[in-house]
């Protein structure tokens, strides 16, 4: 059990962490996620111990580990880069943090030599034992880091970006895996990471974090149906955000006119509306209600397809399945009409830090979730 | 870069070109070192293998070949405990007054060796500033062994911190934070994480430093006093002997100077070997497959 309290930590003038806080149950896997410069790894290495806070607190179950060394925390990190002690073998890689101890509480060699071998089969690289850090697969290093870390039995294992330097393939069966062996040892486990995907796959709780703050704290659907700020709408999958006019419960884009029942007290406000691709209903003109846009881009993304619109002088994009679209037998150039089936909305005002973009910055892949 | 005529390379230069540019460097090369070289052992050997023998058993050639090797044994482990200190510091850690320290280690290198020698001299020698006192406890450091360390030792600071700051920084401090989560020690970390991640390095650096410890002219001449059999390392015994005409003998322990060379060469071209693998070993390990 993890419980960070109210951590500050500034680097020179740059602000790392500003008021955080976070508790991460037993067993409990959680992600941090956020754009770099969040503050998200210094968080991890505040956990671990690598950092040490300008103010705020740190407990282990219950007991405070603030200014406790990395040394004695006993937990597990993985780096982003392995961190490998590259002229030592796999076997002594994993070896040492059982090697290091205090003679009194050191295991026989004995013994040390049976963990290791268990925990490189549960890595599933038994046969690996005698080569060196170079010799293996990105991978295959990323295993034996993980293995090195569960040897000291870790109270809380921390991973920093595990799978941020293997390429798409080998991330997806990694991240996977992890998920599985966290099942498998019931560990409490955080990390780091900048990926959406991976953060609403693996984990059990999701922290999003910007400019060094939490914006959210919420399980992976909370966190992606249910988003508290604009910043975790346009962070998490990819997001329309459209200018909109807020007047008593009703948010007006043009012709549209949508129920906003939060801001039912609102005479009139410059207001924003989020709305994910995936929930624009296209339909063709005359059938139904809705605005009329105009269809300037098609792509075909495999089972989906990607239509980009203009819709009262903003770009927007649809997305809707290959076989709507060939009900719908769109074109560029087309009029067609479209209707928000849920859409969110925020109030420019008390938001002025933060950007609105047009067309969400999401990368490729999030577009697939 | 391999080329043959059959396969035309775009970076290649017509055969004149090639073939005057080639011809160019060897002429050099021989008539600059290769030949140098060549007469210093045909000079020892000029007057037969039994001379040379006995030039180089000779009691102040001995002497001279002693006080090198000693002062090369003091020299070498107090330059392999400062650089890796230093290099520690430099490379591992921020702190005020990094550049500076990094620019302290590098003087020996930018100042001439005369001038570091007159340094000692002015600082400790009878006149200097700190003679009285020195004399007061009757320690002689200038014109004896003492002076001559402390200047061989002032001369060869950077050899071994230079060769270890750009290897530790590449290998920035990722794998020592590993040890220490992992839960070793300071000392642990360094031994067994630090120190054999840099052990090619330090070895390189020892040997660089060791061939300059015992070459040394310029600071050693200015603090030494040249007295014979006492304070006389073996490159001033061998302008010594040039000095007296002594030709021969001068070639003769001039010869063991170049044989050092020579070995130095040999085992720098091993361990570079050894080296780049390291540090091909360094980027294979950074980067993913």
């Amino acid at each position: 059990m993890i419980d960070a309290r109210n951590l500050r930590k500034t680097f020179g003038s740059f602000c790392a962490l500003n008021d955080v806080s976070l508790h991460v149950a037993e067993g409990e896997l959680v992600a941090l996620l956020g754009p770099s410069g969040s503050g998200k790894t210094t968080l991890l290495r505040i956990l671990a111990g690598l950092e040490f806070p300008d103010s705020g607190q740190v407990l282990f179950d219950g007991g405070d580990a603030t200014r406790l060394s990395a040394r004695d925390r006993r937990v597990g990190f993985v780096f982003q880069h392995y961190a490998l002690f590259r002229h030592m073998t796999v076997f002594d890689n994993v070896a040492f943090g059982l090697k290091v101890r205090a003679r009194a509480s050191r295991p026989s060699r004995q013994e040390i030599t049976d963990r290791v071998h268990h925990l490189l089969r549960m890595v599933q690289l038994d046969g690996l034992a005698g080569r060196f850090p170079a010799q293996l697969s990105g991978g295959q290093r990323q295993r034996v880091a993980l293995a090195r870390a569960l040897a000291i039995q870790p109270r809380v294992l921390l991973l920093d970006e595990p799978f941020g330097a293997l390429d798409a393939q080998v991330r997806k069966e990694l991240r996977r895996w992890l998920r599985r062996l966290h099942d498998d040892l019931k560990i409490t486990g955080v990390f780091v990471t900048h990926d959406q995907e991976e953060a609403l796959e693996v984990a059990d709780r999701v922290v999003v974090m910007n400019q060094g703050r939490v914006e959210q704290i919420g399980s992976p659907t909370e966190i992606y149906d249910q988003p508290a700020t604009p910043f975790v709408y346009q962070f998490l999958g990819n997001v329309n955000a459209l200018a909109c006019q807020i007047r008593n419960g009703q948010a007006r884009l043009g012709a549209l006119v949508l129920p906003a029942p939060a801001y039912a007290g609102v005479t009139s406000a410059e207001g924003v509306a989020f709305v994910r691709p995936h929930d624009i209903h296209l339909a063709r003109p005359g059938d139904g209600d809705g605005a009329l846009a105009l269809v300037r881009h098609v792509s075909i993304l495999g089972s989906i397809v990607r239509i980009e619109l203009l819709l009262q002088g903003q770009t927007i994009e649809a997305e809707l399945m290959r076989q709507r679209y060939a009900e719908l037998d769109l074109q560029p150039g087309q009029q067609v009409l479209v209707w928000p089936r849920s859409a969110r909305f925020f109030l420019r005002e008390g938001w002025e830090g933060t950007s609105f973009q047009t067309r969400a910055e999401a990368s490729w892949d999030s577009a697939m979730l | 870069m391999r080329s043959s005529p059959s396969a035309p390379n775009a970076l290649n230069e017509p055969l004149w070109v090639r073939l005057l540019l080639i011809g160019l460097a060897v002429v050099v090369l021989t008539l600059f070192l290769l030949l140098p070289l060549l007469t210093v052992f045909h000079e020892a050997l000029s007057k037969g293998i039994d001379a040379y023998m006995e030039a180089l058993v000779d009691q102040d050639a001995l002497a001279a070949i002693r006080l090198t090797g000693l002062v090369a044994a003091i020299a070498v482990p107090l330059n392999v405990v400062f650089g890796l200190a230093a290099a520690w510091c430099i490379a591992k850690f921020d702190f005020p007054g990094k550049s500076l320290l990094t620019t302290l280690v590098d003087i020996p290198f930018s100042v001439s060796p005369v001038i570091s020698g007159l340094l000692y001299v002015l600082l400790f020698g009878l006149q200097g500033w700190f003679g009285p006192w020195l004399k007061a406890h009757d320690i002689q450091l200038i014109f004896a062994v003492p002076g001559i360390v402390m200047a061989t030792v002032f001369i060869t600071v950077p050899f071994v911190a230079r060769e270890l700051i750009p290897l530790m920084e590449a290998q920035g401090t990722e794998e020592e934070e590993a040890a220490v989560v992992l839960g070793a020690g300071g000392w642990r970390i360094f031994a067994s994480v630090t120190l054999p991640n840099v052990k090619w390095g330090v070895l390189y650096g020892v040997l660089l430093c060791n061939a300059r410890a015992m070459g040394e002219f310029g600071a050693v001449s200015v603090v030494s006093g040249h007295i014979r059999g006492m304070t006389n390392t073996m490159p001033l015994h061998v302008e010594i002997l040039y000095n007296e005409y002594n030709y021969m003998a001068a070639f003769a322990v001039a010869s063991l100077l170049a044989m050092l060379a020579l070995v130095t060469l040999a085992a720098k071209t091993a361990l570079e070997w050894r080296f780049s693998r390291e540090l091909t070993g360094l980027a294979a390990h950074r980067s993913s497959p």
